[in-house]
């Protein structure tokens, strides 16, 4: 077994922490402060082929692996987690789907541009009533000659009004249930189609979530994504690969906690020596970098498993559930190490902390990981 | 035109510790290019988009420089391939021998224009690669440069020095060592790193190359802290603002400091 990364994955991962430290990390505070999206991140990140980095080069990504892209998006996390969840909604979520799913004519149409970073994408499944429970969503889309209409909303939609590109997933036979759910790409700008007010949330402060509106909004029949009744499978094979993304989001934000941690307690003096001195400092921060080591192991696991083809939901499912867990853990260490100015917005603790709580809560929170989980042994 | 890179496989710096004794621990250090050859590969790559050129990387040393990862980290900074000398009696080579072998791998490429290094290696800072190489090839040798532009016999080098910018023409083949700060290297991308495993890398035998002897042996046989002065602690009264100034300037000339 060999747990080293392989060359190009570490060039990829200096690569990516090249830039990131020297771009992304010196905007992440004013991003968080200002509630603004780093909009000049989408095309600097799509220069650097990293916005569609796990898709083939024919469809304009980079052709790299799982692994890679976790490694990435890891880094990318650790200076801004703003900036990796839009980049994350965008490849994982919006993208996987055209990839996975589309016809030759919508990959076509789509692809290219989500791969390449040219069009950004979102992934609009969660509505009002329908969160943990998925399939209880309302939103309708009724088949009237050569066209579908929308009709409902959705909320919390990552990258939405900036996305170009949105997966909806609609009702095309409320009566049965989740076996009646289909996907659509629907572009912006569609008559019907409209997006509302963003939330203002604890924390990855700077990413847009506002909730969308369809109102008679008509798209083409061939905006049907895979076969009627085939969304809700769409949606959860999409957020089995999503979670592993959330995990190295998680490992990030954590690590960068570990990291100001770290350094706090070799300044910091107290009663004549660094708190690096005291056994009870020593002891937490070996508890974190033990926390972020482990979350980090099995996100590469996942990854590994759906580069080798192997089944990777129950192992997404574990390293989500882990690595989000921890990362909260961890960031409210840090903030313990760094006593009242961790309380501050002087030190980056606190943004670490808020930024940390949503990676487990969304694309399934820590009990539908659970359900997962549970699933796969008890079976 | 071809422009040959010569660069250095060391250790990341960021990784290095210092003993007490002044020296440096590069043990834990994980390996890297030498922190400023990335200056010399973007300068090389801005004259090569503007002159049309093939960028060839260079480099010598003990067992390691040949890895897979280093030749992938120099070609997915722009280089078109790369030339190694790699044996194990090179890592405890001395700079003059280093660039002599250099100076071979050079000549074995052939028709070069024009050869671009970094200012200095990150470990071993000695300052002297690029004049000896020149010396060894028979070119001048043009350290702290800051842009190069032209075509190759009729190269325009700027060069910084003190108070100013120097311009020169350079007609012939020549060395140019990088100053640390020419130019901000640019982001490898995702797909040049990827691509780089297809580039060329072609490994010279050492034996082969007829280096001549190195007669000068150099020795480090001391090194020392700079002495640190004891602060003078002296106390100056603001109260009194214009007083204070002038005790403050009696002090500084006191001191020599003005």
């Amino acid at each position: 077994m060999d747990f080293e990364l392989t060359d190009e994955q570490q060039l990829i991962r200096d690569a990516v922490r090249e830039f990131a430290q020297s771009e992304v990390a010196p905007i992440a505070a004013e991003v968080d402060r200002d509630h603004r999206f780093p909009a000049e991140m989408v095309p600097r990140m799509a220069e650097l082929n990293i916005m569609g980095l796990p898709y083939p080069e024919k469809f304009g990504g980079a052709g790299a692996d799982q692994v890679s892209y976790m490694v990435a998006a890891e880094e990318i996390a650790r200076a801004c987690a703003t900036t990796s969840v839009i980049l994350l909604a965008h490849a994982s979520l919006a993208t996987y789907p055209v990839y996975k799913f589309g016809t030759d004519a919508q990959q076509e149409r789509y692809l290219h541009d989500m791969a390449s970073g040219r069009r950004l994408g979102a992934f609009a499944l969660t509505e009002p009533g329908a969160g943990t429970d998925a399939g209880a969503g309302t939103t309708t889309a009724t088949l009237k000659g050569d066209e579908y209409v929308l009709n409902g909303s959705k909320i919390f939609i990552t990258n939405a009004p900036f996305a170009e590109i949105y997966i909806v997933f609609a009702k095309t036979d409320p009566a049965q249930g989740t076996r009646g759910m289909s996907a659509f790409i629907v572009e912006k700008d569609t008559p019907g189609f409209s997006v509302g007010e963003a939330e203002h949330k604890l924390g990855i402060r700077g990413s847009s979530t506002p909730p969308l509106y369809f109102a008679d909004c008509h798209i083409p029949r061939d905006a049907l994504l895979g076969g009627e009744g085939d969304g809700f499978k769409i949606a959860m094979q999409t957020l089995d690969g999503g979670r592993i993304g959330v995990a190295a989001q998680a490992v990030g934000i954590a690590q960068a906690a570990l990291d100001a941690a770290v350094a706090y307690a070799k300044e910091r003096v107290q009663f004549g020596k660094p708190i690096a001195a005291l056994q009870a400092v020593q002891w937490m921060i070996a508890d974190m970098a033990t926390q972020v080591d482990m979350a980090r192991l099995l996100t590469y696991r996942a990854a590994w498993c759906e580069d080798t083809g192997r089944p990777y939901g129950t192992e997404g499912a574990m390293a989500k559930l882990f690595a989000s867990e921890a990362a909260t853990r961890v960031c409210d260490r840090a903030i313990q190490i760094h006593g009242g100015y961790g309380f501050t917005e002087s030190y980056p603790v606190e943004r670490n902390y808020r930024d940390a709580k949503i990676t487990e809560l969304y694309e399934g929170t820590s009990e539908v990981q659970r359900m997962v989980i549970a699933r796969s042994y008890l079976r | 035109m071809r422009i040959v890179v010569a660069y250095k496989w060391t250790s990341d710096p960021e990784e290095a510790t210092a003993r007490a004794d002044g020296t440096v621990d590069w043990s834990r250090a994980k390996p890297g290019l030498s922190t400023y050859d990335p200056v010399a590969m973007e300068l090389a790559r801005q004259l090569a988009g503007e002159a049309g050129a093939e960028l060839i990387g260079v480099t010598v040393g003990g067992k390691g420089v040949g890895a897979p990862i280093a030749s992938k980290a120099a070609l997915g900074r722009g280089l078109d391939r790369v030339v190694i000398v790699e044996d194990e009696s090179l890592r405890e080579a001395g700079r003059a021998e280093l660039a002599a072998v250099l100076a071979e791998a050079i000549r074995h490429i052939g028709d070069v224009d024009l050869v671009i290094t970094g200012d200095s290696s990150v470990d071993v800072a000695a300052k002297m690669v690029p004049t000896v190489l020149a010396g060894e090839l028979g070119w001048p040798a043009v350290a702290e440069v800051t842009a190069v532009s032209g075509q190759a016999g009729a190269l325009r080098v700027e060069r910084a020095i003190p108070g100013g910018v120097q311009v020169l023409e350079v007609s012939g083949p020549a060395v140019l060592a990088a100053s640390a700060d020419a130019a901000a290297p640019r982001v490898p991308g995702m797909k040049e790193l990827l691509a780089a495993a297809k580039k060329p890398v072609e490994l010279l035998e050492l034996a082969a190359l007829k280096v001549p002897q190195q007669n000068a042996v150099m020795t480090v046989v001391g090194r020392a802290r700079p002495e640190r002065k004891a602060r003078k602690g002296q106390l100056i009264d603001t109260a009194d603002p214009a007083a204070a100034a002038a005790e403050l300037v009696a002090a500084l000339r006191a001191a020599g400091a003005l």
